[in-house]
């Protein structure tokens, strides 16, 4: 079997050694409960409010606006439930885009059947929202928008900036969910005013079941998870402090090597781009071509299925990923593709590739080698290509 | 179970499809099951010689198990008489693969439909439809005249009866109606403003020009036949259409920014 070639790092990306490492003490030396008064107690306290700040530093946040979470679906029923409970008495009203994450869209629906209302913008061909369209969809009655800083499947990347200075003033909080652009684009609370940010700890190649709730000074929620009172009593628990200290140590490398690292991907990003839709006819991108994460490309290809395509590309030992209905549970194609305005059998023929911190060039060679052939010979198989 | 779990017997027959392809003659006849817009469309030929299954070929566009099963099922009836084809089932299919995984018994597990067609059609006397322009294609422009809603409402707001300057649409999802020659020649002059052109017409061909035909297949045009539209949608300009596949009887909403309806 030649060597697996991962291309999927959107769904997964391995935690890295120097942050298992890091992580490793604090499941046997230094165990402590962080609400313990004994001297072990007080070195996992120090080493909390230590990760808080080091995981605050990454995204120009103060120690005390960031909230630990089990994750980022988590911090997104944090934020919009937390937020639209506690803020009910100035209205019921709330903004999303309809390219949202799943976790984004079903809390919406959630919000709906306590009473509140949805509005969602439509986005784009290429996946963007518009600024204006969120304006015109603000009623007195708003509390709250939620735009994803970039989407986690076609790569797009929002005029987060220009939505933030669009709310700056009106009262109406801005919450993003940017588990897909964290450690891919600068994000900076001090230059960016965001007011709600959801994180992940694995999309910084930190540990999975960890993620973070960024949540502005003033910013008021009321509570996901009620117990000891831990996380400023947003979100109660004993605090997995070697989690903490991943995701911690995960974004310390990430302060030191992102600028490095993006250039990579996007070099690799862009010879993906360029090559196949050079080799492969009848093959269009997704997505926007320039406003687009470095880690990202995402395509189709006319008259072939996306689940066929994933079973021949695991045949030859590569991992990647489709955004066609049949390789999902619900066997519906995927909404953001369907809202940037593709048919259904369109849809289908999607191939989402993304790489990541270990990808390397060669890998970047097989997936160009491979895919041609195997697109090619789906196409005899099927009845809607003839070329 | 994950939707991709397929047995070895699945894989095998994915990977090396035994009779793909198709048959041409008089001693053949064709079925077509499925739909493109559920992920799934199949066409199994069969070759009939003193009532028994001579020869059978198909071509399958979808998962996994859409290829598998088009392939076993060809695999089961070859040298077969028709009655004994006939007896065949998709849960005959699914056990001669080792099973399915539940969520695709039903949706990609239609090969045995698409045989049953065959033989139907062969029974029938129907031939295979060949790529030819069909001569009923002409009656489109009848039905394509049906009064859309929401027209008159969204006119000005991303509705336009007439488009003098095609960089208006610059990167908008742009419909272009089919009213013949002049309206595929702005659907062409569009895709230098938008990646994004849809020509669609309610015939199996669109009612222009067999040279425009030709350039429009070269363009990056996409061509949407055997389609209607019903109804333009948004509140404060258009955001989708409602599309009624004629040939499927199907109705769907396609993300639209612009609808071009010249009078």
């Amino acid at each position: 079997m030649t060597e697996p070639v991962y291309l999927d790092y959107q769904s997964s990306k391995p935690v890295d050694p120097r942050v298992v490492e890091a992580m490793l003490p604090f499941f046997t030396e230094r165990f402590g409960n962080a609400s313990a008064l004994h001297a072990v107690g007080d070195d996992a306290t120090s080493t909390l409010d230590d990760s808080r700040a080091r995981v605050g530093r990454l995204f120009g946040a103060s120690p005390e606006e960031i909230i630990f979470t089990s994750g980022a679906t988590e911090s997104n029923n944090l934020a919009l439930m937390g937020y639209c409970l506690r803020n009910k008495r100035k209205g019921d009203h709330v903004v999303i885009s309809e390219a949202e994450h799943i976790s984004i869209l079903n809390t919406s629906k959630a919000l709906e059947s306590l009473g509140f209302r949805v509005a969602r913008v439509p986005i784009d061909q290429f996946g963007r929202v518009s600024p204006e369209k969120i304006r015109a969809r603000i009623t007195d009655d708003t509390i709250l928008v939620s735009i994803g800083w970039a989407s986690n499947e076609i790569g797009t990347i929002q005029p987060m900036r220009k939505i933030a200075e669009m709310l700056t003033g009106t009262g109406v909080a801005l919450h993003t969910d940017a588990v897909a652009a964290e450690g891919l684009v600068p994000i900076d609370m001090a230059d960016v005013p965001v007011d709600l940010m959801t994180l992940s700890s694995n999309d910084i190649y930190g540990p999975r079941g960890l993620g973070a709730l960024y949540l502005r000074k003033g910013v008021r929620v009321t509570p996901s998870i009620i117990g000891g009172g831990q996380e400023m009593g947003l979100r109660s628990g004993t605090e997995d402090i070697a989690s903490i200290v991943g995701m911690a140590a995960a974004a310390d490398i990430m302060v030191s090597e992102m600028a490095e690292e993006t250039s990579r991907l996007a070099a690799y990003r862009d010879r993906l781009i360029k090559e196949i839709l050079a080799r492969i006819p009848h093959s269009h991108l997704n997505g926007h071509p320039e406003h687009r994460l470095p880690n990202n490309a995402h395509f189709r290809f006319a008259g072939i299925e996306g689940e066929s395509l994933l079973l021949s590309l695991k045949d030859e030992n590569i991992s990647v990923s489709t955004g066609s209905a049949c390789s999902s549970k619900t066997l519906e194609p995927s909404h953001t593709l369907i809202s940037c305005g593709l048919l259904h059998e369109e849809a289908h023929g999607s191939l989402e590739l993304t790489v990541g911190r270990f990808t390397k060039e060669s890998d970047i060679d097989r997936i160009i080698e491979v895919l041609p052939r195997v697109v090619k010979r789906l196409r005899v198989l099927s009845p809607l290509y003839t070329d | 179970m994950k939707s991709t779990q397929y047995s070895e017997k699945t894989l095998d027959h994915f990977r090396n499809p035994r009779n793909v392809g198709t048959l041409e003659g008089d001693d053949v006849a064709v079925g077509r099951v499925g739909n493109p817009v559920c992920g799934d469309l199949m066409d199994i030929y069969v070759r009939v010689k003193d009532d028994r299954i001579a020869d059978i070929k198909f071509q399958t566009f979808g998962c996994g198990s859409a290829v598998a099963t088009s392939s076993m099922v060809t695999e089961l009836v070859m040298g077969k008489t028709l009655d004994e084809a006939l007896e065949v089932t998709r849960t005959d299919v699914a056990d001669a693969l080792d099973g399915l995984p539940p969520v695709k018994m039903h949706c990609s597990n239609l090969a045995a439909d698409a045989l049953h067609e065959a033989i139907s059609n062969w029974r029938k006397g129907i031939k295979p439809e060949l790529d030819t322009p069909d001569e009923s294609a002409g009656c489109a422009c009848v039905t394509g005249d049906l009064p859309i809603t929401g027209i008159d409402e969204l006119t000005g707001k991303g509705v336009y009866r007439e488009l003098e300057d095609p960089s208006v649409l610059t990167d908008a999802r742009t419909i272009v109606v089919d009213k013949g020659d002049a309206s595929a020649r702005l659907a062409i002059a569009l895709t230098e403003h938008t990646p994004r052109v849809v020509f669609m017409t309610a015939g199996k061909e669109p009612a222009i020009s067999d040279e425009l035909k030709s350039e429009l297949k070269r363009s990056d045009v996409k061509l949407l036949t055997e389609s209607r539209m019903l109804e333009v949608k948004g509140e404060l300009e258009v955001e989708k259409t409602l599309v009624h596949d004629l040939n499927e009887d199907e109705e769907y909403e396609l993300v639209t920014d612009a609808v071009v309806l010249l009078d």
